[in-house]
């Protein structure tokens, strides 16, 4: 895809629930454009034309000038959490039909009387099994017989689905089983959706496979109704661009594929804010950075990595697992709405319920009496309750510290100032205690992290956070409010390909794994090829999932690039895995055993297709204002202070000091003693800890 | 940084306090999760992870096994009281012990805790618990149902420094794996131990530190205190009076009789005393729990009973008096064997229940399965190499006055997972020939119980051996308010189309090669009358295949 041959305009969207965002690049006058349009959750593809078409006119192209759209989407996500799915089969080993309603039984809250087990999506009455069995080690014990196919395409048809999840016991070593039956279902059945959990999601432990096949399965329908909907679109409109969809994993893939593995779409959305805030990370020079985003709801955790976004190999939706390449988002029921209470024994504590926003915090108005932590804000007034959403609302301070008094200041025996900093205490230190385990877990000391704040609510605790992590840096980025497609605008594509198989890390398996890794590289080029990207601009990237023998759960270490010259694996790959297992496992869990046998369980290939970058923008309007627009008086550190009030817009490279607050149109930023905050000409404003 | 004080600590900052050893023990938790080597560590995650205060109570748990989590206090103030006293533990050492008659449960459950410091100063303890694998005895998995004496379940170690101030003590190692049948697997699983004992210790420290070490052991007190004020709050809202109950256990594995658990609950304004006079002797099979795992059976019934938010710590424990005679099945004497002791706590839980619901009948569950099923295994294949599998299966849980029980789920005193039939196959000579919710087992009611399961290995070596502490093959899971009792529990084997019948418990059986082994676990007890059952939910269960036609028509009168 050269740029000769692409027409000029980027466009990158993220459609969320309420707000479909967009950022535009246009490579002639390397401008960079971006808008918000209300979501229309009946058919978001038309919300997105009426952005696409709003943009044309901002920034003077037409529709035929877009060469790339690049689509992040909740869509995935939404049809799963308000079960607005496909009606769907399960096709299973006989006998084993109920795997995926056991699941793997255990309960998440200890001390429940009435523990819930995760959703089954696909009720007992639709999970067929057919008579067939592949032993452990991939041989075929029972092949799948004509008459068994006939008998199940004869159950389908009476139970009327449109999707079918076919997931068979050892399938992961020998897919030839669940193959003959997706074969044969596309035969004669053309128009089911049908997803084999071999071809998607090859790995050990049933349940979690079949887990991850279910979803998939029934997304099928819901994606592929959804892309035909926007193709058609399009082209009454004349865009055609190449459209890419954006994956769990940050990467990119065609709608071809995303309609055949629209579980790859789940975390769509949220990866572009982390591709975010990798790309800042570039931008600033930063190799590490922690990725928070608070909204009303919650507090996403996100972490780049030596310049990466850290994924994992599995997530979960609604209790469900889903078993692929993600990026590691850790949620805390922890937002602006989230409700403080007292508890049994004088105990604060606040969410994870969360007023949301209807009835919202009681400043709001809206009818809610409990007070929320955007209450507490208010009632400190480190949150204006004019200014609000660029004025669009007005908070009711009285209502908020009334709410305040009543369910905590009078059971504590607390003023209302105290009470509301005490939420505010409570909220950061379990905000903080998130970022510390989702560093924890990877051995990391958030005192080597540089904070990306974003979201309407991360404003106002983030320099607090930091302070109670250890993190001394916090960068504000501008155009926050659609940072999701800011990181999207500057995606890759990525495909992730993988080969499952146990082998000894060891040089009598090596000439296996050079093996797997020749037909992995080789498959990765196909399927850029495939994607029209230039030889120079592919990169295929090796890494493989290791463990001590004996263990379960394996740490994916990347391969070194082989040198000029080398085969792609060999003995000197194989050592640097080893050792980099060993470093990697001590860094994480405190000890190595090395010398102890290594076994690697899965390869893994990143077959990445760049995209040439944006370049940063830069601000038009960049000096500094002499003056703060105002001062008001807030609650900060026990006392109220006069403390002045900045425009965002009006900081520049001077830094301002803390105390201070900076506004902007949707969220305010709160730098408190000890901070100073100044904006660089990109507009990212820079939080600084002095002491 | 803060300077002591004696001033008490706002509730606030106690909750801030609480919440970041809550994240130390779920630290810690993930670490043994993540690097365990056993499947009944790392699949099943038969495991906990706690925070201690400097005295040896617990202040914070992770959110695993009641049943480990609410022990491991009376293990650590055992330890310091009479084999290990607190000034005696430097930096870096790290003690372990598995025997039940030091404040223990069973010998498969190795607990290994570390003393953190502070300026030189001890401010806590942290510990973990995992299930291991095998300790050895006289049956694979450690599981012998005819055991008499302790001796014979495996190998007992005491409590003793395994680390000294960072050096682990080669010859305490070497005599543990000398007694074990899978050495390479224990070892792995105690590193894992070790490893969270570290990292669990690194986060305390860094809290001690922010707080100064006289205010953080002030703050873990005030926390304790916290749970107590409201566990207190919550006693008080259950109506005073006396509640009795009683359940029966099949067997001792020895001999056919009954076991009874049976239990007075006295509520008295803000204390509950809960009186096990009423329970049966000792047993001479290895049906009896010691104190401590009677306790826990007390404490987590009471926990969960809880009508409002508590911090789960021993400040629950301290309004909560406990009755129970030295020499009976709930405090079994030395040398008595103790392996099947989750029996006893789980029965006990599920009677609290049932007595409590005679005082707030709108909040307790019907029995549950209230039994952990253990079948373990041992296979010799073909080069003689043996491979030890222990599986914990669960049942139904019991209907409430608001809901139907959830099926097959994990409840009461356990709370495992189970383990992937795919990594069992890969890994031994097994075949999984099914695995399945039991139509009909659930209890009848207007509230439905929660379905049993079944599962069928067959046996793929020329030589294997199994043994199981099974149980409710005799008296099912009761329901209440006029609900039916749940299904019973059966366990047979198939061998040459032959199907054979066994009971509850069963040692070192020989089988070979092509028999099938099926278990079938109880559905839990149903609430309220079946009659008044909602013709919709009878519907749906006719139509997932949850109650036959027959069921429906005979005891739901459709």
């Amino acid at each position: 895809m050269s740029a000769s041959t692409t027409p000029p305009v980027r466009i990158a969207v993220d459609i969320g629930g309420t707000f479909t965002d967009l950022q535009i690049y246009d490579e002639r006058t390397r401008s960079l454009v971006s808008l918000k349009t209300p979501t229309t959750p009946e058919d978001p593809s038309l919300g997105l034309l009426t952005g696409i078409k709003e943009a044309a006119a901002k920034g003077g192209f037409t529709l035929a000038d877009v060469g790339y759209l690049l689509h992040g989407t909740t869509i995935a996500t939404n049809a799963v959490l308000e079960r607005k799915l496909a009606r769907g089969a399960l096709v299973t080993t006989a006998r084993f039909e109920d795997v995926a309603e056991i699941g793997r039984h255990y309960r998440r809250e200890v001390y429940a009387l009435n523990p819930k087990a995760p959703p089954s999506l696909i009720p007992r009455d639709r999970r067929l099994g057919i008579k067939e069995r592949t032993r452990s080690d991939g041989s075929i014990d029972i092949p799948v017989m004509a008459e068994a196919l006939d008998a199940l395409v004869a159950k389908l048809d009476a139970l009327d689905v449109q999707a079918v999840a076919v997931c068979l016991i050892n399938a992961y070593r020998n897919a030839e089983n669940e193959q003959r039956i997706g074969e044969h279902l596309a035969k004669v059945r053309p128009r089911l959706a049908v997803s084999c959990s071999s071809a998607l999601n090859g790995e050990i432990r049933e349940f979690e496979r079949t887990s991850t096949t279910i979803l998939n399965a029934l997304l099928m329908p819901v994606i592929d109704s959804y892309l035909g909907k926007l193709d058609r679109r399009m082209k009454e409109e004349g865009l055609k661009p190449h459209l890419f969809l954006v994956q769990s994993n940050g990467g990119v893939c065609s709608p071809e594929k995303a309609g055949q593995e629209p579980v790859r779409l789940l975390l769509s959305g949220p990866s572009g804010g982390s591709a975010a805030c990798a790309l800042l990370g570039k931008l600033l020079n930063e190799p590490n950075l922690v990725g928070v985003d608070m909204g009303g709801t919650s507090f996403d955790v996100s972490v780049v990595r030596d310049g990466k976004v850290n994924l994992v190999t599995q997530g979960e939706i609604d209790g469900l697992p889903v078993r692929l390449p993600m990026v590691e988002i850790n949620t805390i029921g922890a937002g602006g709405g989230s409700i403080a209470k007292v508890r049994a024994g004088g105990r604060l504590t606040v969410g994870p319920e969360s007023a949301g926003s209807r009835p919202g915090p009681a400043c709001y108005g809206r009818g809610g009496t409990e007070p929320a932590v955007t209450d507490a804000n208010i009632a400190l007034a480190r949150l204006d309750g004019e200014g609000f959403l660029g004025g669009g609302m007005r908070l009711d301070r009285d209502a908020a510290t009334k709410a305040i008094a009543t369910h905590v200041g009078g059971p504590l025996k607390l003023g209302v100032e105290a009470a509301a900093e005490g939420i505010l205490a409570v909220t950061n230190a379990s905000l903080g205690a998130a970022i510390r385990l989702s560093l924890f877990e990877k051995g990391l000391d958030p005192r080597d992290f540089v904070m990306v704040a974003f979201g309407g609510a991360a404003g106002l605790h983030a320099v607090a956070v930091a302070d109670e992590v250890g993190i001394r840096r916090v960068v504000f980025p501008e155009s926050a409010s659609t940072l999701s497609a800011f990181g999207i605008l500057h995606s890759n594509l990525t495909h992730d390909l993988v080969r499952s198989q146990l082998l000894q890390a060891t040089s009598a398996d090596l000439p296996q794994l050079a093996e797997m890794a020749k037909s992995l590289l080789a498959e990765g080029k196909a399927r850029l090829d495939t994607d029209a990207v230039r030889p120079e601009d592919q990169v295929i990237e090796l890494a493989a999932d290791m463990r001590y023998k004996g263990q379960a759960f394996e740490l994916t270490v990347t391969a070194p690039p082989p040198a000029k010259g080398k085969p792609p694996f060999d003995q000197t790959t194989l050592d640097a895995l080893i050792e980099g297992f060993h470093a990697l496992h001590e860094q994480r869990f405190s000890y190595a055993n090395r010398g102890s046998p290594v076994e690697i369980v899965t390869l893994r290939a990143s077959a990445i297709g760049k995209l040439a970058q944006p370049e940063p923008k830069t601000l038009q309007r960049f000096t500094q204002a002499p003056q703060p627009k105002t001062s008001r008086k807030i609650f900060l550190a026990g006392a109220w202070t006069d403390v002045p009030v900045w425009n965002r817009d009006d900081l520049g490279a001077t830094p301002i000091i803390g105390p201070a607050v900076v506004e902007e149109a949707y969220t305010t930023v709160l730098l408190e003693a000890g901070w100073t905050c100044h904006r660089l000409a990109t507009g990212h404003l820079i939080a600084e800890r002095t002491a | 940084m803060t300077t002591a004080t004696t001033a008490d600590i706002s509730s606030i900052e106690l909750e801030i306090i609480y919440n970041a050893l809550t994240a130390a023990a779920a630290e810690m938790d993930v670490t043994v999760w993540r690097t365990s080597r056993s499947t009944i560590v790392r699949e099943l995650l038969d495991y906990s992870t706690a925070v201690f205060d400097r005295n040896g109570w617990n202040v914070a748990q992770a959110a695993r096994i009641p049943s480990h989590l609410n022990s491991m206090t009376f293990f650590l103030t055992e330890i310091l009281a009479k084999y290990i006293p607190a000034d005696q533990w430097k930096p870096g050492d790290i003690v372990i012990s598995n025997d039940p008659y030091c404040g223990g449960q069973h010998l498969p459950d190795i607990v290994a805790f570390m003393a953190v410091f502070h300026e030189g100063r001890r401010v806590g303890f942290v510990g973990t618990l995992c299930h291991h694998l095998d300790v050895g005895g006289i049956s694979a998995g450690s599981y012998g149902s005819s055991a008499t004496e302790i001796f014979q379940e495996g190998l007992r170690i005491p409590p003793v420094k395994i680390f000294e101030e960072g050096k682990l003590i080669e010859p305490i190692r070497a005599i543990i794996l000398q007694n074990v049948r899978q050495p390479d697997i224990l070892w792995g699983d105690l590193q894992s131990q070790f490893a969270s004992l570290n990292v669990g210790a690194v986060s305390i420290q860094r809290q001690a530190k922010k707080l100064g070490a006289a205010r953080f052991e002030r703050a873990l007190t005030q926390i304790l205190d916290t749970s107590e004020a409201g566990m207190r709050a919550i006693i008080s809202r259950i109506p005073d009076g006396t509640y009795e109950f009683a359940d029966k256990i099949d067997d001792d594995g020895i001999t056919d009789a009954p076991i009874e658990i049976k239990a007075k609950v006295i509520v008295a304004g803000d204390e509950i005393t809960v009186d096990l006079n009423g329970c049966s002797r000792q047993n001479l099979g290895p049906s009896n729990a010691t104190l401590a795992s009677t306790c826990s059976g007390v404490f987590y019934a009471l926990m969960a009973t809880a009508d409002a938010p508590v911090a789960s710590n021993s400040g629950c424990y301290r309004p909560v008096k406990v009755i129970a005679p030295e020499g009976t099945c709930v405090n079994a004497t030395a040398p008595a064997p103790v392996v099947h002791r989750i029996a006893i706590s789980h029965r006990l839980a599920t009677v609290l229940f049932g007595a409590l619901h005679k005082a707030i009948p709108d909040r307790m569950p019907a029995a549950y399965y209230a039994v952990s099923y253990v079948v373990a295994f041992q296979t010799i294949d073909a080069q003689k190499r043996r491979k030890v599998l222990v599986e914990i299966e669960i049942g139904g849980c019991g209907a409430l006055s608001y809901s139907d029980g959830t099926s097959a789920h994990s409840f009461g005193m356990h709370n495992n997972a189970n383990i992937p039939i795919e990594m069992i196959e890969s890994d031994m000579p097994l075949t999984f020939l099914g695995y399945g919710l039991l139509p009909d087992s659930g209890g009848a009611g207007r509230h439905r119980g929660g379905l049993g399961l079944w599962r069928e290995w067959r046996i793929e070596c020329e030589e294997a051996e199994v043994s199981t502490n099974l149980d409710r093959f005799k008296f099912p899971p009761f329901g209440l308010d006029g609900g039916k009792p749940g299904s019973l529990s059966t366990f047979s084997i198939v061998r040459d189309g032959k199907k054979q019948a066994f009971g509850s418990k069963v040692t070192n059986m020989r089988v070979r090669k092509g028999d099938v082994i099926r278990l079938e676990t109880s559905g839990g007890g149903g609430f309220g009358d079946p009659r008044g059952r909602g013709r919709d939910a009878l519907e749906r269960d006719l139509q997932m295949g949850y109650v036959s036609p027959d069921t429906a028509k005979a005891v739901y009168g459709l």
